[in-house]
C-alpha cells in the first residue's frame, strides 16, 4: 500500500527491507499516533516508559513462539498446538519444581537454582519430545501436519491437567490442577526485569535469522517449503528437516512458557495461553510468511508480532476494557486486512472484485453490521447506527465503482 | 475448404495481454474460418496458451476485440464461452479424479428431476453413448482418476461434445498418447470435422500439424507472425518462422560424431552395471513395475531408454536413484561397488544424479532465484565454518552459468522467469556441481523449445566427452536416435531389446515397444 512512492522504495532498499515490512513499520507508527490522539487518559504521553515496557513484554513473548511458527510455516508445515504446548510446558515446569522442592526438607530445602534450572530444563525437554512426536506422526505415520498438531492441540491441555492433578495428589496429597510457583527468585526476577524478555526474544530472533539466512539447514528448509518433492529428489533429507522444524517450533513454545509461567505465578492448564497458537501463526502471516511454504523472514515475523501487540494495546487503551476481551476479534481482523492489502494489487490485476454478486452484497451487510455493533457497544447505539450506515454506503459506493472499472 | 468469401467464424482483432513484467500477447489479429482445422504454432512462451485462455473465457481482461459470428463478445467466465459454443481441452487435464467419468462429463450441467435429485442413470446412459461415438468402451461409472491419460483426454472430448461445441480448442493433445491412441484421436478429429466442428489445434509437432490442418498460424514472442495455407508451406518454413532464424544442422552433426563415438564405446570400462533389477507393484494385476532389467553403462556413453507411457522409464531411473517408495530387487554396481540407495541423498553421495521428468513439479524450486536453484545440492562446498558464504556460493553458481551458457540477467533472477530450456540447464547445473559419475536424464527436453533442444543435445554430448556417463529417456524416438550410443527398449516393465546405434531404426524400436 505504500510501495508506489519512489522515496519509500529508496528508503526500503537502503534499509534492505521489503515493501511489506516497510508498510508494517509505518502501520505501527500510525497506530501509536492514533492511540496518542484518541486515548483520553493519555497514558502513552504520561507514562511512556511503562506503556512501552508493557507492549514490548507482550510482543517479546509473542515473538518467541511466533519465530517457531515461522520456521514451521517456511518449511511448508503448520503447528496448531503452540498454545497448548505453552500450557503443557508450564505444567511440566511447575510439577518438576514441586518435585525438586519435595526432595529437600524444611531444614535443608533444595537449592533454588537447582529447582529453577531443573524446572526449565524439564519444560524444554517436554517441547523437544512433543516436537519429535509431531515429526514422527507427520513423517512416519503420514498424517497431515494439520491433523497431527490438531490432535496435540486438544490432547496436551488435557494431559497437562492429568499431570498436574496426579503430581499434586502424590506430592501435596490434594488433587489440584493449578499449581502455584513458590520460587520468588524465578517469578519476581522475570517479572521485574523485562529486559530479559526482550533480550531473549532478540537473541532468539538473531539465532533464527542466522540459521535461516546463513546455514545449509536454513536454505534446505526454504527449499523443502517451496517444493517438497523437488527437495527430496535433490537429495535433501526432508525427514530430518521436518523433525528440526517441529522440534524448534515446540521448543520455542516451551521457552515462551518459562516467561508465561513466571508472569502468572501459577500453572493453570485449562486457561493459560488459550488460542496463542493462532496469534503466533497470525504474526508470521502478517509478517509475510506464506502458508504455502518457502517464503518468510525473521524481520517480518518480528514486525508482525510487534504490530499485533500494538493494535491490541491500542484498542485496550482507547476503549478502556481488558485487552483480552478484544484480542480475538483484533487478531482476526488484522490478519484478514494485512493479507488482503498485501494481495490487493495482484488480485486487482487478475480482475478479482471484492464485492461482486449477491455474496458481495451479503458481505457488505455483514461487515457493516459487525462494525456497527462493535461501535455501538463502546460508544452507544446512535453512533453505532451511523457507523453502520456510513460503512455500508462507502462499501456500496466501492462496489459500484468496481463494477464499472 | 476455407474460402475468402466465407465470413470468418472467429475474428481476433489486435488482441493484447500483459502480465507483470511480460508482454504475453501484442496486437495479435487473425481469422478462423468455419469448419476448418486451424493449427497454432509457436515456441514455448510465444503466447499460444494465453491466446487460447482468452478465447475460452479463462482470461477475461485483455486488450482488443474478440469477434464471433460477426458479433463482438466479452466473456466473463468459461461458462459464457461454453454458451457461445467454445470449449477447450487443456494440456493439463481438468478432471476431478475422485468422481466418475459421467460425473465429470456432466459437471456443472448435472441433470436433475423436479425434486432436485440427480438423474444419475440418465447421465450414465448419455455418457456411454457419447463415449461409444469416440470408440471408447469405458464404463461411465469408472473413476476418472483410474484411467490412462489417453482415455482421460477422450473424457474431456466427450465433455466438449456433450456441450455441442461448435469450436473446440485442443492444447498439445498428443503429448501423452501412445501411437494407437494418437491414431484414435485422429479418427475422432475427422469425425468432428465432418460434423462441421471448427478446431483450433495447438502443437509443436510438425507431422501432426501437417497431417491435420487446413491453415497454420505462427506466433512468436507474443506477436502474430503469419497465417499460411498448409498445402503451400513446409515444416521447414514453419519451424523457421517459429524460431525466427533458420535452424542449424546441429542434429546431423551430432549424429556423425555420435556414431564414431559408439564404436569405441564397447572397449571402455563399465561405470554402472544393472543386473536383473525388478520393482514390485503391490495390488496391481501385473505385479511388477519393472522385471529383470540388465544392462551396462560405459564411461562417456549415452544410453537411451525407449518406452511408451507406463513402460517403466521413469521407474527405472527412480529405482537407480533410490527414489521409489518400495525397494527394488537386483544388483546395481557403480564403479565396481555394489550400491543399494534407499534415499536420493544416498544415491547422490554414491555419484548418481537425476534430472526429473516433471520439471515444474519435481525439479524447480520455484520460489528461489537462479543461483540458489543451482547450488541447492552442493551447499557444503560453499561454507566457511558453519555458515554459508554468499561469495563462495556465487562463485559456484556463476561458474556453472558460464559453462552451460544459461541465459539469465543475474543469479538473483527468479528461476520461473527463465525459458524452459534455460530452466532445464539450471537443473543440469545443479547436478553437475555434485560431480556425478552417472547422470540420469528423464525426458530432458520436455517443454523445451526447438532451438534450445539442439543446444541441450550438444551440451549432453560435450559432458560425455569429459567422461560423464548418461542414461536418457525420451518420449520422442527421433530424439533418442539422435542422442544415444545404445538404446534399451522397455515394454510394460520388461526389457524387450537393446540396440546398438548402428542397428537402431525407428521401425525396429517401434516393434519392440509393444
Amino acid at each position: 500500500m505504500f510501495g508506489d512512492s519512489k522515496l519509500l522504495k529508496s528508503i526500503s532498499s537502503v534499509l534492505s527491507i521489503r515493501g511489506n515490512e516497510l508498510s508494517l513499520v509505518f502501520a505501527i507508527i500510525a497506530i501509536i499516533g492514533t492511540t496518542i490522539a484518541l486515548d483520553s487518559s493519555r497514558s502513552y504521553i504520561e507514562y511512556p516508559g511503562t506503556s512501552a515496557i508493557d507492549v514490548l513484554r507482550n510482543a517479546s513473548l509473542l515473538t518467541i513462539f511466533a519465530l517457531g511458527a515461522s520456521v514451521i510455516i517456511i518449511s511448508g508445515g503448520i503447528d496448531l498446538s503452540a498454545g497448548s504446548m505453552i500450557a503443557f510446558s508450564g505444567t511440566v515446569i511447575a510439577c518438576s519444581m514441586l518435585g525438586l522442592q519435595s526432595l529437600g526438607t524444611p531444614e535443608s530445602p533444595t537449592a533454588p537454582w537447582i529447582v529453577i534450572s531443573g524446572g526449565i530444563c524439564a519444560g524444554l525437554l517436554a517441547g523437544f519430545l512433543v516436537g519429535s512426536l509431531h515429526a514422527w506422526l507427520i513423517i512416519s505415520v503420514g498424517l497431515p501436519p494439520f491433523v497431527a498438531t490438531l490432535a496435540t492441540l486438544v490432547g496436551l491441555r488435557s494431559l497437562a491437567r492429568i499431570l498436574g492433578e496426579s503430581t499434586t495428589s502424590v506430592l501435596l496429597s490434594a488433587k489440584k490442577s493449578q499449581i502455584p510457583i513458590e520460587q520468588p527468585f524465578y517469578t519476581d526476577f522475570l517479572r521485574e526485569n523485562v529486559w530479559i524478555w526482550i533480550a531473549t526474544a532478540v537473541l532468539l530472533a538473531i539465532f533464527t535469522a542466522v540459521l535461516l539466512g546463513y546455514t545449509i539447514l536454513g536454505r534446505h528448509l526454504y527449499a523443502m517449503g517451496g517444493n517438497e518433492q523437488a527437495a527430496l529428489l535433490s537429495g535433501l533429507r526432508t525427514d530430518r528437516l521436518k523433525w528440526f522444524a517441529y522440534v524448534f517450533g515446540s521448543m520455542t513454545a516451551s521457552l515462551a512458557a518459562v516467561f508465561y509461567l513466571a508472569n502468572e505465578g501459577v500453572s493453570a492448564p485449562v486457561t493459560q495461553a488459550v488460542g496463542h497458537e493462532l496469534n503466533g501463526i497470525a504474526a508470521a502471516v502478517v509478517g509475510g510468511c506464506s502458508l504455502q511454504g518457502g517464503i518468510g523472514t525473521v524481520s517480518g515475523t518480528l514486525l508482525g508480532a510487534l504490530f499485533l501487540r500494538t493494535v491490541i494495546d491500542a484498542v485496550a487503551k482507547i476503549i478502556k476494557t481488558g485487552a483480552d476481551v478484544w484480542q480475538g476479534i483484533i487478531v482476526g481482523v488484522v490478519v484478514v486486512l494485512a493479507v488482503t492489502l498485501s494481495q490487493y494489487r495482484s488480485s486487482r490485476a487478475a480482475g478479482r472484485k471484492l464485492f461482486a454478486g449477491p455474496l458481495g452484497l451479503l458481505a457488505i451487510v455483514i461487515l457493516a453490521s459487525l462494525t456497527g455493533f462493535l461501535v455501538a457497544t463502546t460508544s452507544g447505539a446512535t453512533v453505532g447506527f451511523s457507523a453502520f450506515t456510513l460503512l455500508a454506503a462507502l462499501m456500496l459506493g466501492y462496489r459500484s465503482f468496481e463494477s464499472y472499472r | 475448404m476455407p474460402e475468402s468469401n466465407i465470413t470468418p467464424l472467429i475474428q481476433l482483432k489486435r488482441i493484447g495481454k500483459s502480465f507483470p513484467g511480460v508482454r504475453a500477447l501484442d496486437e495479435v489479429s487473425f481469422d478462423v474460418a468455419p469448419g476448418e482445422l486451424h493449427a497454432i504454432c509457436g515456441e514455448n512462451g510465444a503466447g499460444k496458451s494465453t491466446l487460447m485462455k482468452i478465447l475460452s473465457g479463462v482470461i477475461t481482461r485483455y486488450e482488443g476485440d474478440l469477434v464471433i459470428d460477426g458479433d463482438k463478445v466479452s466473456f466473463t467466465s468459461t461458462r459464457d464461452a461454453e454458451v457461445a459454443g467454445i470449449s477447450i481441452i487443456h494440456q493439463e487435464l481438468n478432471l476431478v479424479e475422485q468422481l466418475s467419468v459421467s460425473a465429470n462429463i456432466f459437471m456443472g450441467r448435472e441433470l436433475q428431476d423436479h425434486f432436485g435429485f440427480r438423474k444419475d442413470r440418465l447421465m450414465n446412459a448419455q455418457a456411454k453413448e457419447l463415449l461409444s461415438s469416440l470408440e471408447c468402451t469405458i464404463a461411465p461409472t469408472t473413476l476418472a482418476g483410474s484411467l490412462r491419460v489417453g482415455d482421460q483426454q477422450l473424457i474431456e472430448i466427450a465433455k466438449a461434445l456433450s456441450l455441442q461445441s461448435r469450436i473446440l480448442i485442443m492444447d498439445e493433445p498428443t503429448s501423452a498418447l501412445t501411437e494407437s491412441e494418437v491414431a484414435r484421436l485422429y479418427r475422432v478429429i475427422e469425425k468432428l470435422r465432418s460434423n462441421g466442428t471448427t478446431i483450433l489445434y495447438i502443437s509443436h509437432k510438425m507431422d501432426e500439424v501437417f497431417h491435420l490442418s487446413n491453415r497454420i498460424t505462427v506466433l512468436r514472442d507474443g506477436q502474430f507472425i503469419k497465417t499460411l495455407e498448409t498445402a503451400s508451406t513446409s515444416p521447414k518454413e514453419i519451424t523457421h518462422l517459429m524460431v525466427g532464424r533458420p535452424l542449424e544442422q546441429a542434429d546431423s552433426e551430432l549424429e556423425i560424431e555420435g556414431s564414431q563415438n559408439a564404436d569405441q564405446m564397447q572397449n571402455r570400462e563399465v561405470v554402472l552395471r544393472v543386473e536383473s533389477l525388478s520393482l514390485a507393484w503391490p495390488g496391481h494385476a501385473r505385479g511388477y513395475r519393472l522385471k529383470d532389467i540388465s544392462f551396462d553403462l560405459h564411461r562417456g556413453e549415452i544410453l537411451g531408454i525407449a518406452g511408451l507411457m507406463g513402460a517403466g522409464r521413469t521407474e527405472l531411473l527412480e529405482s537407480l536413484f533410490g527414489a521409489t517408495s518400495i525397494a527394488p530387487t537386483g544388483r546395481i554396481t557403480l564403479d565396481g561397488q555394489t550400491i543399494a540407495p534407499r534415499h536420493p541423498s544416498e544415491a547422490c553421495r554414491a555419484g548418481l544424479a537425476l534430472v526429473t521428468e516433471d520439471r515444474k513439479r519435481l525439479g524447480l524450486l520455484a520460489k528461489m532465484n537462479v543461483g540458489r536453484n543451482i547450488t541447492i545440492c552442493s551447499l557444503e562446498k560453499a561454507t566457511t565454518g558453519w555458515f554459508l558464504s554468499p561469495s563462495r556460493e556465487t562463485t559456484l553458481a556463476s561458474a556453472m552459468v558460464t559453462k552451460l551458457l544459461v541465459k539469465t540477467d543475474s543469479l538473483r533472477t527468479p528461476i520461473t522467469t527463465l525459458s524452459g530450456g534455460n530452466q532445464q540447464k539450471c537443473i543440469v547445473a545443479r547436478w553437475l556441481l555434485t560431480n556425478p559419475k552417472v547422470l540420469l536424464l528423464d525426458d530432458p527436453t520436455r517443454g523445451v523449445d526447438v532451438g534450445a533442444k539442439a543446444e541441450l543435445y550438444r551440451l549432453i554430448r560435450s559432458l560425455c566427452k569429459e567422461g560423464l556417463s548418461v542414461i536418457v529417456t525420451s518420449s520422442e524416438l527421433p530424439e533418442l536416435l539422435t542422442l544415444s550410443d545404445r538404446i534399451v527398449v522397455l515394454s510394460e516393465g520388461r526389457q524387450t531389446a537393446i540396440f546398438q546405434r548402428s542397428e537402431a531404426t525407428q521401425p525396429k524400436i517401434m516393434s519392440a515397444l509393444t
